[in-house]
């Protein structure tokens, strides 16, 4: 009988669910907004899974939680996101030796050894500049949609300058520049350079290695996707999800500590 | 540096605990109290810095009171953020270290501090070999108590001591003897002066052989049983007591190895410590290690102790040991020295605390890290914190990668 494996990423943002099969096969994946209890969202969003897929809880043979919420799910075994997303990664492109990941408050660089294991990492501490949530407040300070930013950014011709890291300061330095007469094109392209190059030096300090893979929320983003290419001199492999490769992760290790405990 | 032990739950406590608080408990009522007994006995309160050479104060009877070591009490008992704000209120910046932040408070806001903060001082010692900040600290001190303060000045050693770096300590001791002969009225006893080098010898070495034992596996000691044994040997250097309690320490480590007993259950993973101790978590942050079997069984910030005497005559020695302090040298040496830590004690990995405090300690640590990765082929963490202001620990972000970290041991 077919085995069936639920991977959580409870993240800051947001939280996303994986489901796979014994034959390593995405079976769904369902992702929405962590709001004010990721765990009730995360375990909804299970249910629904797998409702859809028309399984029990029973036939789910294991499930593992991630993110900063993974200690409050009842899961089989909770395990840092930095060792999921480095599972999940090493398992879609095995050739992958630097992992670039920014979420909603973390952006961090994870070197992977031949073996797909951890080998080295690098997080931001303490401070959201060169984040999901960075990209959004500057977003949303520009009366910009989310999806919009990546076509806006690439009509830019003249990138401003955005100096400051804090999210706050940055933010009133926007405001300045748009009452300068900034265009809103060139201000965002300005966002994303300052998030990519934030990155990108803790990616040189944590050692440039090929294949370099961008995961994440901000993966998704045109804008920021180009500005790092740029500041790496390397191309960047995303994949079509980017923002549910932990969980993915999550799920191959609850198949890896399943199939590890019979 | 001296914690209620009775928060150690997860560890294996240690019998000998019970003489340390006396130890300590007495020294740090002698201190408290210096103003009834000081003037009495002819023996003057002076502050010190944790790398002053103290066998010469001792020598000329004088009592030494350490600032970083009530600051790490400060912090211990959860003081530090109140009184930092006291010396922020008074001008100092947030990015001033803060056992000076958290010392210029308690001299400012006596009442918020433990132990009714630190008695007046008739004089006070910095030696810059532990950092440059100590200068202008103490010299906020002098202006503040309107007492000598006497500076010793070590240079940075790019690589081996040099005859003229040597030279140069050398001379500056000559002076501080003058300094101090003038200040307590008495000339400098020789014989005194020899009699504490040979005590502090034998501390240093009771403290060397304490920390060898821990080469053993299960380990002995964790990096919390270090930090809160190391106290005497910082503010009881060339004492009795001082060495009477690291003989009870040695025989009671030495017994746990012979028993094959660990600090910690379960051992299974071996770290070295960089950096100073995180003392406002000292016990919820070292035990995200032990629940996970992972044992820090040596560390670089109290083995900067367990350095024996150079050789020479008693103020040759002094400016050779104290200008060689591990603080004082290259990133070349300290890398070293780690490579050597994860050798000789067969560490499996090693973490280092960025302190943002204390800027010498930490601000080369991402060139050590690499180099000791690199030579060793083991795993290196960093964690960003503080020595004593909790308000620079983040801890859902720490916790994330110490998990990160130790998963990397696991089969995952």
């Amino acid at each position: 009988m077919t085995k069936y494996f639920v991977g959580v990423d409870i993240g800051s943002l947001t939280v996303k669910v994986v489901l796979i099969n014994d034959g390593l096969e995405i079976l769904g994946q369902l992702k929405t907004r962590a709001g004010y209890s990721g765990k009730d969202v995360a375990t909804r969003l299970k249910e629904q899974l797998l409702a859809e897929s028309c399984l029990t809880p029973q036939r789910i043979s294991a499930t593992v939680a991630t993110g900063y919420g993974r200690v409050t799910f009842p899961a089989d075994r909770e395990v840092s996101e930095i060792t999921c997303q480095a599972k999940g990664i090493s398992h879609l492109f095995p050739s992958s030796r630097t992992i670039i990941d920014i979420g909603g408050q973390d952006s961090k660089v994870i070197k992977l050894l031949p073996n797909g294991r951890v080998g080295d990492f690098t997080m931001n501490d303490k401070c959201a500049a060169g984040t999901g949530r960075f990209l959004e407040v500057m977003a949303s300070a520009l009366e910009v949609e989310w999806p919009e930013i990546g076509e806006l950014v690439s009509s830019s011709k003249n990138p401003t300058k955005i100096s400051s890291f804090c999210t706050v300061f940055a933010e009133s330095e926007i405001i300045s520049q748009v009452s300068a007469g900034a265009l809103k094109s060139d201000i965002l392209a300005g966002v994303c350079d300052s998030v990519a190059s934030r990155v990108a030096s803790m990616t040189r300090r944590t050692g440039l290695e090929k294949d370099i893979v961008f995961t994440g929320g901000v993966a998704l983003n045109r804008g920021v996707v180009n500005a790092l290419t740029k500041q790496l001199g390397y191309p960047l492999l995303v994949f079509q999800e980017p923002v549910i490769t932990a969980a993915l992760g999550a799920a191959l290790l609850a198949r890896e500590i399943h199939k590890s405990s019979i | 540096m001296q914690v209620s032990q009775e928060k150690r739950r997860n560890y294996r406590p240690l019998v000998s605990s019970k003489t340390l608080q006396k130890t300590m408990g007495r020294y740090y009522a002698l201190t408290n109290y210096h103003r009834y007994w000081g003037k009495l006995m002819r023996r003057p309160l002076a502050w010190v810095t944790s790398g002053a050479p103290v066998e010469l104060l001792r020598a000329f009877n004088i009592h030494s009171a350490y600032p970083e070591q009530y600051a790490a009490i400060y912090s211990a008992r959860n003081a530090t953020v109140n009184l930092c704000e006291v010396a922020e209120a008074a001008g100092y910046s947030q990015d001033l270290c803060s056992y000076a932040r958290s010392n210029i408070g308690g001299v400012l806001r006596p009442d918020l501090a433990p132990l009714g903060g630190m008695p007046k001082p008739d004089l006070l010692v910095a030696c810059n070999n532990i950092c440059g900040t100590v200068l202008k600290w103490y010299e906020v001190l002098a202006r503040h108590f309107d007492v000598p303060l006497l500076v010793l000045d070590t240079p940075f050693l790019t690589g081996e001591l040099t005859t003229q770096a040597k030279e140069y300590v050398l001379e500056q001791l000559n002076a501080m003897v003058t300094d101090l002969e003038k200040i307590t009225h008495r000339r400098l006893d020789e014989k005194k002066l020899a009699q504490q080098m040979s005590l502090s010898r034998e501390i240093t070495s009771l403290w060397i052989e304490t920390r060898q034992y821990c080469r053993a596996s299960p380990s002995p000691l964790n990096a919390p049983d270090l930090f809160i044994n190391m106290a005497p040997i910082v503010v009881l250097r060339g004492s009795h007591e001082g060495i009477n309690f690291y003989r009870k320490l040695r025989d009671e480590v030495k017994e746990r190895v012979d028993l094959a007993q660990g600090a910690i259950e379960n051992e299974r993973i071996r770290l070295v410590w960089d950096n100073i101790a995180i003392w406002p978590q000292l016990f919820s942050f070292y035990k995200m290690f032990s629940e996970k079997g992972a044992c820090f069984v040596t560390d670089t910030y109290s083995g900067g102790w367990a350095v024996e005497q150079a050789p020479g005559t008693p103020l040759e020695s002094l400016a050779a040991t104290y200008t060689e302090v591990f603080l004082n040298r290259s990133p070349k040496y300290r890398a070293n020295q780690l490579i050597n830590l994860i050798k000789e004690f067969k560490a499996d990995g090693f973490v280092m605390h960025s302190n943002r405090s204390c800027k010498p300690y930490s601000l080369v640590q991402e060139v050590i890290r690499k180099e000791v990765i690199h030579e060793t082929g083991v795993p290196g963490l960093m964690i960003e914190a503080d020595m004593a202001d909790p308000r620079a620990y983040a801890e859902e972000p720490v916790r994330n990668r110490v998990q990160a970290f130790l998963e990397t041991f696991d089969d995952l």
